[in-house]
Order: C-alpha cells, then sequence, then structure tokens
C-alpha cells in the first residue's frame, strides 16, 4: 500500500482556520492526511506540542497563521514567528529533516493558498516518507 | 578452590560465562565505566578504579516494567511481565558495592514485602567481587574505611578476585561460587604461591587506607536526632546544593522508586522507576501540599535517612562510603564532611 | 594563566568590606570541597566565614545559580566570571533579581579547568570571554591579548555532519541520560517551579530513562533556554555521564543571534529573544 502521511495541522482561528472553511466551502480538494487542531493563536502553540506530535507518529507538522501585522490579537504571530523560527533550528540541529516542519501564514480569505500548501506540503512528505526518528517505537 | 587467568584472556572467561547465561560485567564507556550486559566478551575491562552508575541496577534497574495493559480491559487482561532469568554473573564488583547488596537485601528480600524481582534476581546471580588495585593510588572521594569495609573485603561475594600482575586470581568464597569455579574448566588453577599472594592480598588491603572516621552508630544516630531542627546547621551544608539527583541516582544503597503509568493509543505499562528525595516532587502531595519545599530539608532527609532513620529501624547504616555521591555531586558536597561536621556540631 | 591568588585575595578583602559595611547580608563565592580539585560554591554570611573562601581554577560553578534562591530584596553579593555575569544580566532582564541589589564582585579570568578531565575549558565549552561584562568591583587586571576564539567555533564539527549521522550522534548521547536532572539544577537560566517535567498535567514525557523521554525533556529544554543561555557550560559539567548539552545550546545560542542580532546577557536593557519581537523580522527565518 502506498504510504500515506499522517500530518498534524495546527491552525489559528481567525485566519488559517478559517481559511480552511472556505477552502471547504468552495469544494477546493486537499489530501485528506491533514489532521487540523484549532487553537487560538499561533503564539499559543507551546513547542512541545510539535516535538510531542512528532514522538506520537506525525509524519510532519504543519502551522498555520495570521499574516504578520494581521493578527486578532495584534502581535501574536510576531512572537510565534520567532519562536517557531527557533523550533525548526532545534529540529534540524537534532537531525530530523528540515522538510517535515512547515510554517505558513494564510488569510481567512486564502481558501486557495491553503489548499495549495496542504497538497504540497503532503507531496513533500510522501517523498521523504515516514518519520522514524522521534517516533517512539513501541 | 584457586584459579587463576590472565587479564589479556579475560574474554575467553567472560565467553564461558556468557554461554553459561546472562554476563552484567563493567564496559568502559565515553565518561568512564559502567555495568552493562555484554554482548561481545571483548567489551569487559577491568581497567577501571570504579563505575559511574553503581551495580545495584543489576538487581533493581532504573526502569522495570510490571505490567501491559489495555485501556477499558478489565485488568484479569493485563499481562504481567514475566523476566524469564537466566543464571547471571555480575562480575568484578568492588568490595564496598557487594556490602551494599546486604543493605538493600534488608528492604526488597527480608523485612516486610519481598520483592519478587529483586529475589528471582539476586538468587540467580553469582557475584564475583574484584579487589580495588592496591598498587594505585585511593580516590580521595572514597571512605568505606569509615563503614568497616576494606579495600579486598572477600564478603558478600561468591567469588573474589585479586589482581596479580597481568594475571587475575579467582577465588571461591560461597559454596555457588566454588561450585561454579570447578565448573570453569577452560581457566587454570592456581600454584601455591597464587595462594599466599590471594591470602595476603587480602590482608594488604586492611591498610590501604580511605577516608577514615571513628564512627559509632549509635553516636551519629544521637547526633542527628539531637541536631534535627538545627535549621542553621541544615541551612549551611546544603547552601551549595543544587537538589538534582546525581547523588541518588549514582548511590549503591538508595532504593526509592515511583510506580508510573505510561499510556499511548490505548495500551500502557506500568512500571517502576527509580526517584531520588532530592526532587521537588518527591514528596509532593496529590492535595498540592509539599512538606519538603526547601533544599535543606531535602539534604537532611538524605542524610537522617542514611545515618540516622536507617539505624534506628534495621539496626545498620545505609551507606558503604563508595564515594560516588560525593564524586559526582555537580558542586562537590561530601557526605563524609557533613557528617563530621554534624559529630563536631 | 590568571593569577588564582590575587583575585581569592581581593576576594576575601572585598567581602568583608561588603559584609562588615553591612551593605550585603550574604556574599556568594567558593569554598574548599573535600580537595583541592574541587571547590564547592559558597555563602558568606558573616565576617567569620570569609576565611573558608577560596578561588582557584577549578571554581567553574555558576554562582549566578543562587540568587533567585534568596527572597526578593536580598542584598547579595556575587562572584562572578564573565559567563557568570551574563547569567546576572540575564536575570536582571527577566526581572528574577533587581540590579540595585545586587554587587558583582567581578573576576576576569582564563584559564578555568574542568575538574573531572584537568582540561581547560576556555571558549570550548564556556562563552570565550575573559572579562566580565557587568560588574561593581573588579578583583583583578583585566584581561587582554588572550587569541579570541569564537564560542561557536566548536560547533563546525557538528554542522557539516550529515543530518542522519547527527540524529545518530545526539540519540547516542541523549540515551545515555539518566534523568538525575543536574543540567536544569546547575543553569541559572532554569528556574521554574515547576519545572515542565515535573507536571503530571499534562505529563509532558515518560519519567523512565528511555529514549522518548529523554529526548522530550532535552529537545525542550534548548528550546526553553533559546536565547537565554549564556554560555557558561555548567550543565555539561554537571552531568554525571558528559552529555555535551553544551553543543546544542551553543548551537540555538548561535542560530538566535544570527536571526534577531542579539546575544544573551550582554546589555542590561536588552529584552530576551522570544518575549520580543520586531515587526521587520524577516519570514526567511522560517524557511
Amino acid at each position: 500500500m502506498a504510504f500515506e502521511p499522517k500530518i498534524l495541522g495546527i491552525a489559528c482561528n481567525w485566519c488559517t482556520y478559517t481559511g480552511a472553511d472556505l477552502a471547504g466551502t468552495t469544494r477546493l480538494l486537499y489530501p485528506q492526511n491533514l489532521r487540523v487542531v484549532r487553537v487560538m493563536c499561533s503564539s499559543r502553540i507551546n513547542p512541545s506540542f510539535i516535538f510531542r506530535a512528532f514522538q506520537l507518529g506525525a509524519d510532519g507538522v504543519f502551522v498555520g497563521g495570521c499574516h504578520p501585522g494581521d493578527c486578532h490579537y495584534n502581535t501574536g504571530n510576531l512572537y510565534a514567528r520567532r519562536r517557531l523560527a527557533v523550533t525548526k533550528k532545534i529540529l534540524e540541529f537534532a537531525g530530523l529533516e528540515p522538510g517535515r516542519f512547515r510554517v505558513e501564514w494564510i488569510s481567512a480569505s486564502e481558501g486557495n493558498k491553503f489548499a495549495e500548501v496542504v497538497q504540497e506540503f503532503t507531496a513533500q512528505i510522501k517523498n521523504l516518507g515516514p518519520q522514524t526518528k522521534l517516533k517512539i517505537q513501541k | 578452590m584457586l584459579k587463576k587467568t590472565a587479564i589479556n584472556k579475560i574474554s575467553e572467561l567472560a565467553a564461558v560465562l556468557m554461554e553459561k547465561g546472562t554476563l552484567i560485567a563493567p564496559v568502559k564507556e565515553v565518561s568512564g565505566h559502567n555495568f552493562a550486559q555484554i554482548l561481545d566478551p571483548q567489551k569487559v575491562d577491568l581497567d577501571f578504579y570504579n563505575t559511574i552508575m553503581s551495580p545495584k541496577s543489576a538487581f533493581f534497574p532504573h526502569k522495570e516494567d510490571f505490567i501491559n495493559y489495555k485501556v477499558g480491559k478489565p485488568i484479569s487482561e493485563a499481562e504481567p511481565v514475566v523476566l524469564n532469568l537466566k543464571p547471571m554473573f555480575l562480575f568484578g564488583v568492588r568490595p564496598c558495592d557487594v556490602k551494599s547488596f546486604q543493605i538493600m537485601d534488608i528492604h526488597f528480600n527480608a523485612a516486610g514485602i519481598i520483592d519478587p524481582y529483586w529475589r528471582q534476581r539476586r538468587e540467580a546471580t553469582t557475584i564475583f567481587g574484584y579487589a580495588f588495585d592496591l598498587s594505585k593510588s585511593v580516590d580521595s572521594a572514597d571512605f568505606y574505611n569509615t563503614l568497616g569495609i576494606y579495600a579486598a573485603d572477600p564478603d558478600g561475594s561468591d567469588i573474589f578476585m585479586v589482581k596479580k600482575d597481568n594475571e587475575l586470581l579467582l577465588k571461591g568464597i560461597t559454596l555457588q561460587g566454588k561450585k561454579l569455579l570447578s565448573e570453569l574448566t577452560t581457566i587454570e588453577n592456581g600454584k601455591a604461591a597464587d595462594k599466599k599472594y590471594f591470602e595476603e592480598y587480602i590482608k594488604k588491603g586492611r591498610d590501604y587506607k580511605t577516608r577514615f572516621m571513628c564512627l559509632d552508630q549509635e553516636t551519629i544516630t544521637k547526633k542527628l536526632e539531637d541536631i534535627f531542627h538545627n535549621t542553621d546547621f541544615w541551612t549551611r551544608v546544603s547552601s551549595a546544593c543544587l537538589s538534582c539527583g546525581v547523588c541518588t541516582f549514582v548511590c549503591p544503597t538508595c532504593y526509592c522508586f515511583d510506580i508510573c503509568d505510561d499510556t499511548q493509543f490505548g495500551r500502557g505499562t506500568r512500571r517502576r522507576v527509580w526517584d531520588a528525595c532530592m526532587f521537588t516532587d518527591f514528596t509532593l502531595e496529590a492535595s498540592g501540599h509539599n512538606p519538603r519545599t526547601q533544599v535543606y530539608q531535602r539534604l537532611r532527609q538524605k542524610i537522617n535517612h542514611k545515618y540516622s532513620y536507617h539505624v534506628r529501624k534495621y539496626g545498620v547504616i545505609s551507606c558503604v562510603g563508595c564515594g560516588r555521591c560525593t564524586r559526582y555531586c555537580p558542586v562537590s558536597i561530601d557526605i563524609y564532611s557533613i557528617i563530621e561536621e554534624a559529630i563536631k556540631t | 594563566m590568571a593569577d588564582f591568588k590575587k583575585i581569592e585575595e581581593n576576594l576575601k578583602k572585598e567581602a568583608k568590606r561588603l559584609l562588615e559595611a553591612g551593605e550585603v547580608t550574604v556574599v556568594l563565592a567558593y569554598s574548599k570541597g573535600f580537595d583541592e580539585k574541587h571547590p564547592m560554591p559558597y555563602a558568606a554570611k558573616s565576617v567569620a566565614d570569609i576565611k573558608n573562601i577560596v578561588f582557584n581554577e577549578y571554581c567553574n560553578h555558576n554562582m549566578a545559580r543562587y540568587l533567585v534562591r534568596y527572597p526578593q530584596g536580598t542584598k547579595i553579593a556575587v562572584a562572578v566570571k564573565a559567563a557568570d555575569s551574563r547569567a546576572v544580566i540575564q536575570l536582571i532582564q527577566e526581572e528574577k533579581v533587581k540590579r540595585e541589589n545586587l554587587v558583582l564582585l567581578g573576576i576576569p579570568v582564563y584559564g578555568m579547568k574542568n575538574s573531572k578531565t584537568g582540561e581547560v575549558i576556555d571558549s570550548k565549552t564556556t562563552s570565550g570571554l575573559c572579562n566580565p561584562v557587568l560588574y561593581d568591583i573588579l578583583l583583578g587586571a583585566e584581561v587582554h591579548g588572550q587569541k579570541i576564539v569564537s564560542p561557536y567555533e566548536v560547533l563546525a564539527e557538528y554542522e557539516a555532519m550529515d543530518k542522519d549521522a547527527r540524529w545518530e550522534f545526539w540519540k547516542n548521547q541523549l540515551d545515555k541520560c539518566i534523568r538525575c536532572y543536574a543540567c536544569r539544577k546547575a543553569c541559572p537560566m532554569c528556574y521554574c517551579d515547576p519545572c515542565f517535567i515535573d507536571q503530571s498535567k499534562p505529563r509532558w514525557a515518560d519519567k523512565a530513562p528511555q529514549s522518548p523521554g529523554n529526548m522530550m525533556y532535552h529537545l525542550t529544554r534548548f528550546h526553553h533556554l533559546a536565547g537565554r543561555c549564556i554560555d557558561c557550560g555548567e550543565c555539561s559539567r554537571a552531568c554525571p555521564v558528559d552529555i555535551p548539552l553544551y553543543l546544542f545550546h551553543k548551537k540555538v545560542a548561535k542560530e538566535c543571534e544570527e536571526m534577531f542580532g542579539q546575544a544573551a546577557g550582554m546589555k542590561l536593557e536588552d529584552k530576551p529573544v522570544l518575549v520580543d519581537f520586531r515587526v521587520e523580522d524577516s519570514d526567511k527565518i522560517l524557511e
């Protein structure tokens, strides 16, 4: 059977999640590998969520937030940008494939972008194959 | 019965023991030596002073799985972890560490509830004690003399080993040890000169001096009881303490543990994991109350447990003076100096 | 090598003066341990304690670690080497201590040694600075003319590694961890109570010393120290199994410096990089 990756998507309530809704209501097609969790803001994401997701078997993690300057809470995503950049560097230095973690700014009106990003990211993860490094071995 | 083998042929002896069962012996790691299960006989390395971690993990592993269970299923369906032990050989244990097993036996094999895991492992194991190298200088952290243990003390070992130049002399001490030694046909018998050397080595071991103070159990116990409320004293001796778990984890006689459930995706394991009285959450109660929030309280507990409560309850000091806690303490807190100071207080 | 005897004399002199004048209630310095090679962190609280103070090449401990242990408002004098002074600055930035309650006894020094291995720790496992960044009283002549080596130079070898080799390296190193938590306890920046790893709701990682829990603990700790680690190397020296944690901390510090243009604990008026942002931060850092 072809490899179907498990991808965790963490989306902010105000932009990316609404963007995902829009993608749905406009009947855009995107892979079903993404499991979306809604958070109130991208800065709510504790980096441990991402480490934990990889440990519990995620092949990729995608984080979506409002465009910088657009944050519902004015500055949340600006903090998140710095924090998630560090997360990415840490995962990379630990030896995880850099392509497994992705952050995108997707606004509520960008249903198209959401679908495109998910398609692209899923293809990329499929290419990388299953994530075995951080995953807890049974 | 005395036998001998060349030190550079130790791997041959190891290979024989591996055929008979599980061999646990010191191996060289990046940071120093440690006991490990031997899979490659070449790895056995007797060129060490003492291991970083104590050999207690051979009987009382850092993590011990008890049962595997499924969430939502009755407890009767949980599977207990069965040990299925082969004979075990614990090779190259220093005399002070051998003594620690007798103290640990009190908790796991004698008083109150018997721990089946400890007992099964202990019964399956033949202990090869190994005298300290008397030609080398003693580590300044050690103080086993204070606890009445000597550098070449065969007491507690099944087989005791002594280094003679490039050879290793092995002597059976207990019945179990003698029987095993007689089965080891590949190694040669010792000569009369070797026997003499062995006996003299044991005697000489008494002159190999570590730090020493005259420690009377009753006096120290009483003293620690008297100064329990002397907060000034305890604050002073603990002012450097970081409250990490190094001392407890490397200690051969610390036996506190925590029972943890590790559940994922509906399956889980209930296991025992070492715990340390120096951790903040060690005494944290379900209500949120923590009776030992201060570092000095935790250090006081640790020292009192070893040198006071343990004596009152079981009649022996729960310390063998191996010096590990002092050697590996990130801030060089020395339990020996604290006891010395306590007596003077 | 620096003049350790001179520093020790000055340390005693200043400690005596400060305690006598009642300017401080405690002086954080070093005392003799069980042997010469193992000095201990020491809190001198009275003039009588001063005779115990020592200073030699093994006094690596970062005394800033003990600052948060005293109630807010306690007047404290603290002996600081270069990295330690950065820790103090960082703690002031994070409002854990107040500048006006501290007297910093600066120690310009090089040639400090690891008491376990005896090797010199300059720049390899510590920040490579010789002179304290911030001090009130300097206890020796400022050090000049030392060869300047970037503290990040040791990273080159690991950065050049293939990602799989690097993963193998870290997995092997972190698998050694016995979870004694000496690293976090020795760290001047680790003052959380409770630490995330001690929390039971949520339980972030298993308590057993095995791969997944170790990985979770260390990766998260590296993250929590991002932009805050002042590169004193105490975590690695405290480790009983010698995990080179300093390498990872250095790497994260280097990345933070490159991305946000600010090293930890260098200026009192800075804000820690992860509780700060700039609108003009580039999205490139996420690529």
